[in-house]
């Protein structure tokens, strides 16, 4: 197609390579006069604009030069690396003259355009060509036999390739070897051919047909191969491209006869050795494939011949034709389209009248209409074979899973004479991994699970510990799989009980010295002071009288002694005014000891005694406290503390258990984005997840978005690193977060499990959307990400007994927990009947199919694919029952009592699963009854209630559930609790005002059971009606707020009405305002308890 | 880091029985199962490639030229392939119940041989750090963005304006000759966009923008090879990216922490003597 045209009668020349823009030097014609018989003549630089589609060129510079050109050559002899317009322009003159120019100032206009000149040649310069190896050297060639070597630095002198070859005779061509950069060669008309060795200075083979026919017009090297060489003939007898090979130059290798009349000049692209341009006298340009003789293309030309024909070094798709009829055409092999051109033209023909009323007429002219063209689209078709340069020969491209699929194509070494046989390609798939510390650490925390080797994965981690902080903090995760945690949580704390207690035997000893002998007689006083009066009140029974004596007089110990036998009431106001008087230093210590208000302690402590204070809630806290206790002197740390004790934060989260918190802390405390740092973030979070499970006491505050982000940037890593079975490990499963549902998927099908055949139709997370048909813009535009209805296709079907999940919405999903097809939906509360196992795959069609699609979008309901195939004992399994070394061997169809559902978190969960929650406060007396664990189907296992510590039970039986963190009291920390005196409860009557709670939601629950009839909801409401008893609890001990207290008479009146859809409201309400600690063992059970009547319309 | 070649582990093996013609593109999945490639002998491949294995699943006829590229369609569309070809055909190939077919063809794409776009990339759909700044759960801000490199030496960022018109952007300028290819770096929440390029220079630059605007990028000169460079592909997670340069060879690079780009492997294979029978987990060690 062409691209650009000049009316200029003239030797061309394209400016080097490494020049942008493209710049095309024309040169005035020897030999060759236009239609004015003009004998001027110029040096003109045009710049190749191809954004612009007219066809017009933008002349850059205009040199009226005294000379008339032969032969004209762009050398990039220094240029400089930024490319600017420089370079040497080498024209051969009519009198054995060659010029050099400095096309930079001709382009700015200077006057002293010409760098050098020389006539040293006889006759006119027809041949020019600059060495690409050395573009200082340039060969030229005349009549009488003449080459010359001319060196651009030193122009004067010039070297000649050897003894002139005879007879003598014109050089009408001349080229430098393409690969061996001393080998010319030269040809004449008279159809000869020379090759030059510049090393021998002499001629070291000639080539010809002895035709007396091959008249040269054109010479070209073979752009690759070394001895190959075209001789393009301009006599009409003989029209061929002849391609000879100088290993057997006895005759041509290949003739090309596609011209029928005479070439007149050649050109082989240096960038596509199949491409060999040629125009001839039959007005033909054409583009032949050189090496097999094939036409690739035929350019559409004029009637004219082209005497000059030059491609571009820099596009080389563009050519430029000199033809006869005094024009410069710019080509380009690739087609395209017309159209746009050609509205060009006319807007520039319209544009030239002016203003479009070029006759003054008042009427504007019409627009003008071009006659359609033949053809329907005038597009130009590009060569019939694509040019090596579009052909992409290499490549490499990642894919999922840190996988790189490779490809090369092995060119093939031309044979001579042989047809190239096309060589096996291949395509590789290789495995980039560049964390290998990162797949070697992950690998040892997967066996660490596995093995639940958690004691020892943890000393490990402190030994190699880098730091104080690392070996503290993997000394606290350690404790958690030690018995008495809280003990070793105190040791680490740098208090050790034995200690003290050495000391204090110490200290009774010296005191019992001065115990006064028993039966000893003593004094009553009745004087009238302060002891006789004080004898007076006791004598008549009046305590309270004695003890504000006693305080009066200072005497404190009496005070205290005397307050306790006067009773509960006038001890505790005692206390208080003792507390009142004391200025002691620990005054405040003792005081929240006695008063067992570590919050106190916790909320007021100076920083410095985090330490103090975290021991403290070590030594005292009750299980239900112990938790929100330590997170709240671990968010005191975290805003007030300096960077150190910001640190020290994660020490009480772990404590609490708190993985949330602990992720918070961590990530503001450290550098996250490196592979490495998370690494460490993870191993502590899945060890601290761990030891909170193995507690069967996971908090559901623990799980939320910061976790699972971090957990999924962390899978995503390991995916990338080719470890997709470990990245679904550690990938949260129970989320609708739409990333971490997408990248379930994409591992899933990645491990290759879900795809079992070509029959499947896809089934992915995401909103399908059809393709629409022309209209690209709405595709694009529908083109976002899936939201939450998302989920529906993630029904969690279990599989193996041990997966579990790990979110606060379905804190459990053993074999006997139905499948719950989205946290959100309700399906739980009708489970299967008890003692239904699901082993494998149950159709999954029934979970999808109930979710309702969202209007306005293409949902495909597609079945959601098996559960894969997943690693067992993944971080987020719960622990295994059949392997924990403090376990033995469960019944198989034993549910281990779950954690609380954080109602906070959820208040809309499944609160079928409130059931299963452990009781709370550990009963203090080892009479209590024990909180019965929730036995899933557990028909066998129903009244085995037996006391703390009986033997033969098993152990997980006989630990305590305890909500809370993993180092709330168990085992033998309950024993130390215990022994506190301070502990000691009696049981107070429900405060009349609200024994109403008590008798609606015990009414409430036996009306739900009487219309009750499946065996599973019995059960939940029996449990409800127990669990209840937490809050009677509280209530007795007044410890509720006043909100809370509200609220749950809002609610008792609105059971009254029935209208429990209005209690449920209030319900939510007061969990998400109240505090998670002192609502969570009861609110879960009373919103069963409402879920439940609702349903039943009692 | 280690010596080269330590980070590849060959996984799967050629197969030089079913490419006899130059490929010009190869292509996973969204999943890495499947492999679709494309050659000069007018055909498109599609190979099961799962557990490193490699069955041909169907072998796609219908272009009368090379084809150039293949590409995937997110699977929210279906099992969709789009290939290319010098005979300026698009053509849509689908999988319905087990068979692929083709399912639309665009004809008379207009060669862009004088213009000159070798490239594009389509910007991620998501504003850069809009994954950090918003609050979970509320939709991102989605862009329309992509990037040509072509002829003109330059790199073009391209926008979508309102009124559905293309605008160019901005125009980044460092090579001095053809841009090759052009990668626009996948989001990994980072505020940061970045792009790859590389040209006939030889140079292959990172651009990286900062700015909220995403109108100020700086170059980074990665490095300068001796050959063309004809392809840069980034990793799933935005950090490694493989250059194909003309001389054959595959290199990976990273950024290391104080900023410089390295060069960690050398994937120096399709010399065409690579055992077929590498298995998986074996060290290539070529």
């Amino acid at each position: 197609m062409k691209l650009k045209e000049v009316d200029r009668t003239a030797m061309q020349a394209w400016s080097p390579a490494q020049n942008h823009p493209i710049y095309l030097a024309t040169g005035t014609s020897a030999q060759q006069l236009d239609a004015t018989f003009s004998t001027s003549a110029s040096l003109e630089i045009f710049e190749l604009d191809l954004s612009d589609p007219s066809l017009d060129m933008k002349s850059c510079a205009t040199f009226s030069s005294s000379h008339r050109y032969h032969k004209l050559i762009w050398g990039p002899h220094k240029m400089d690396s930024k490319g600017n317009i420089s370079g040497v322009l080498i024209a051969g003159g009519e009198n054995g003259n060659i010029i050099l120019y400095d096309p930079s100032k001709i382009i700015t206009g200077d006057k002293e355009v010409v760098i050098a000149q020389n006539d040293k040649h006889t006759g006119p310069v027809r041949a020019l060509d600059v060495n690409i190896f050395q573009t200082n050297l340039v060969a030229s060639g005349a009549n009488e036999s003449e080459i010359y070597i001319w060196d651009l630095n030193n122009f004067a002198t010039p070297m000649t390739p050897g003894a002139k070859t005879q007879p003598p005779e014109d050089i009408s061509c001349i080229a430098w070897n393409r690969q061996v950069q001393h080998i010319l060669a030269s040809a004449s008309p008279s159809g000869r051919a020379t090759v030059w060795d510049l090393r021998k200075n002499e001629p070291i083979i000639k080539v010809s047909d002895h035709s007396n026919r091959m008249h040269c017009s054109g010479l070209a090297w073979h752009p690759d191969v070394a001895t190959q060489m075209v001789l393009a003939s301009e006599d009409d007898r003989l029209p061929v491209v002849q391609m000879w090979d100088l290993r057997f130059a006895s005759s041509p290798l290949r003739v090309l006869e596609n011209h029928a009349r005479g070439i007149l000049a050649i050109a082989w692209s240096m960038a596509d050795p199949e491409l060999l341009l040629s125009c001839g006298k039959d007005a033909k340009i054409l583009c032949s494939n050189p090496n097999t003789g094939e036409v690739l293309y035929e350019l559409p030309t004029s009637t004219q011949w082209c005497f000059d024909i030059q491609w571009c070094p820099r596009n080389p798709a563009v050519l430029s034709a000199a033809s006869f009829d005094g024009r410069i055409s710019v080509y380009s092999i690739m087609g395209g389209s017309t159209d746009g051109l050609r509205q060009k033209q006319v807007d520039k023909l319209s544009s030239s009248f002016g203003n479009l009323d070029p006759f003054g007429t008042g009427q504007p002219l019409p627009p003008l209409q071009i006659p359609q063209q033949t053809t329907p689209h005038s597009i130009v078709l590009p060569l019939k074979k694509p040019p090596k340069w579009i052909r992409r020969p290499v490549g490499a491209s990642f894919s999922f899973g840190g996988k790189l699929v490779t490809f090369a194509n092995v060119r093939a070494q031309p044979q001579p004479g042989a047809e190239q046989q096309p060589q096996p390609q291949h395509v590789f798939i290789s495995q980039v991994v560049t964390e290998e510390e990162l797949l070697c650490r992950s690998e040892q925390l997967q066996q660490a699970v596995q093995s639940q080797g958690f004691v020892g994965y943890c000393q490990r981690k402190v030994d190699a510990a880098q730091t104080e902080f690392e070996r503290s903090v993997w000394s606290f995760l350690k404790v958690n799989f030690e018995d008495d945690s809280r003990g070793k949580y105190l040791e680490l704390l740098g208090y050790r009980k034995e200690d003290l207690g050495k000391k204090l035997i110490k200290e009774e000893k010296q005191e019992s010295e001065f115990l006064p002998a028993a039966g000893e007689t003593f004094n009553i006083s009745i004087s009238g002071d302060i002891d006789g009066l004080i004898t007076q009140a006791l004598l008549t029974g009046n305590f309270e009288s004695a003890v504000d004596l006693c305080l009066h007089d200072n005497r404190m110990a009496d005070a205290i002694i005397l307050a306790i036998a006067g009773g509960q009431e006038l001890l505790a106001r005692t206390q208080k005014k003792y507390f009142a008087k004391s200025q002691s230093k620990i005054t405040r210590l003792i005081t929240a000891v006695v008063m067992r208000n570590w919050k106190e302690i916790v909320e007021s402590c100076d920083l410095k005694n985090w330490r103090e204070a975290l021991a403290a809630v070590l030594t005292y806290a009750k299980p239900d406290e112990f938790s929100a206790l330590c997170d709240l002197l671990g968010t005191r740390l975290e805003s007030e503390g300096d960077s150190l004790l910001q640190t020290q934060a994660c020490l009480c989260y772990i404590c609490a258990g708190n993985v949330e918190k602990l992720v918070a802390c961590w990530t503001k405390a450290q550098d996250g984005s490196s592979p490495l740092s998370l690494q460490d973030l993870i191993e502590k979070v899945v060890i601290l997840r761990k030891a909170v499970q193995l507690t069967q006491a996971m908090d559901a505050n623990t799980v939320g978005v910061l976790l699972a982000e971090k957990m999924s940037q962390y899978a995503n890593l390991l995916a990338a690193q080719g470890s997709i079975a470990a990245a679904l490990a550690f990938l949260p499963e129970s989320t609708n977060q739409p990333n971490i549902v997408q990248l379930r998927d994409r591992l899933c099908r990645a491990q290759g499990d879900a795809v079992s055949g070509q029959q499947e139709s896809p089934r992915t997370p995401y909103e399908r959307h059809q393709v629409s048909k022309g209209r690209p813009g709405p595709v694009a535009g529908h083109a976002q990400m899936p939201r939450a209805p998302a989920q529906q296709y993630y029904p969690h079907v279990r599989i193996a007994p041990t997966v579990t999940t790990w979110s606060n919405k379905t804190p459990t999903a053993l074999p006997s927990h139905p499948p719950a097809a989205s946290p959100s939906d309700t399906q739980g509360e009708n489970p299967p009947p008890p003692g239904f196992v699901m082993h494998g795959n149950v159709s999954p069609n029934v979970a999808a199919a109930q979710l309702p699609t969202s209007p306005g979008h293409m949902h495909t309901q597609v079945p959601p694919y098996p559960q894969p195939q997943r690693p067992q004992n993944g971080w987020n399994d719960p622990p295994a029952l059949n392997r924990g070394p403090k376990k033995k061997k469960m019944p198989e169809n034993f549910t281990p009592p779950v954690p609380i559902t954080s109602p906070i978190m959820n208040p809309l969960g499944d609160q079928s699963q409130m059931l299963q929650q452990p009781s709370a406060p550990v009963p203090l007396s080892s009479q209590a009854p024990f909180p019965q664990p929730h036995l899933a189907g557990g028909q066998p296992f129903r009244g085995i209630q037996q006391p703390l510590g009986q033997p033969g039970m098993p152990p997980s039986f006989s630990k305590p559930h305890i909500e809370g963190a993993p180092g709330a009291p168990i085992g033998n920390t309950v024993q130390h609790v215990q022994s506190l005196p301070t502990e000691k409860i009696t049981k107070k009557p429900i405060p009349d005002e609200h024994l109403i709670l008590k008798t609606t939601f015990e009414d409430l629950i036996q009306r739900c059971l009487s219309s009750a009839t499946d065996p599973q909801t019995k059960r939940k409401l029996d449990d409800a009606s127990k669990r209840l008893e937490f809050l009677y609890d509280k209530l007795r001990e007044q410890t509720l707020s006043p909100t809370i207290i509200n609220g749950l008479h809002n609610i008792a009146r609105s059971i009254e009405t029935r209208n429990y859809s209005e209690g449920l409201t209030i319900h939510t309400h007061i969990v998400s305002t109240s505090n998670f600690s002192e609502t969570s063992a009861f609110m879960p059970v009373l919103k069963v308890v409402l879920t439940q009547a609702n349903k039943l319309g009692v | 880091m280690g010596s080269n070649g330590e980070h590849l582990r060959a996984l799967g093996t050629s197969h030089p029985l079913l490419n006899t013609a130059p490929s010009h593109d190869a292509q996973m999945d969204y999943y890495g199962t499947r492999l679709a490639t494309c050659s000069s002998d007018r055909s498109v491949k599609i190979f099961d490639v799962r557990n490193g294995g490699q069955i041909l699943v169907a072998d796609l006829r219908g272009h009368e030229g090379p084809v150039w590229q293949v590409a995937w369609a997110h699977p929210m569309y279906g099992n969709i392939l789009a290939s290319c070809s010098y005979d300026r055909k698009v053509i849509i190939w689908k999988e319905e119940n087990g068979t692929w077919e083709k399912t639309h063809e665009h004809t008379g794409h207009d060669s862009s041989g004088t213009i000159g776009c070798n490239a594009v990339s389509w910007a991620p759909a998501v504003v850069p750090g809009s994954l950090i700044d918003q609050p979970s759960g509320q939709k991102p801000n989605y862009i329309k963005k992509f990037a040509s490199g072509g002829c003109d030496n330059l790199i073009k960022l391209w926008k979508e304006e309102e009124d559905g018109q293309w605008k160019e952007e901005q125009k980044l300028e460092a090579h001095s000759d053809w841009v090759r290819d052009v990668a626009w770096a996948p989001s990994i929440g980072l505020p940061t966009s970045t792009i790859a390029s590389c040209s006939q220079d030889g140079r292959v630059f990172i651009w990286t923008c900062d700015d909220a605007s995403g109108n100020t990028w700086s170059p980074k000169l990665l490095h300068k090879f001796n050959d063309v460079v004809w392809h840069v592909s980034w990793s799933i997670t935005a950090n490694i990216l493989a250059v194909s340069g003309g001389d054959n060879k595959v290199t990976l690079w990273k950024e290391s922490v104080d900023g410089q780009w390295v060069c960690i492997s050398d994937v120096n294979k399709g010399q065409g003597s690579v055992s077929t029978s590498v298995t998986e987990g074996q060290q290539n060690e070529q």
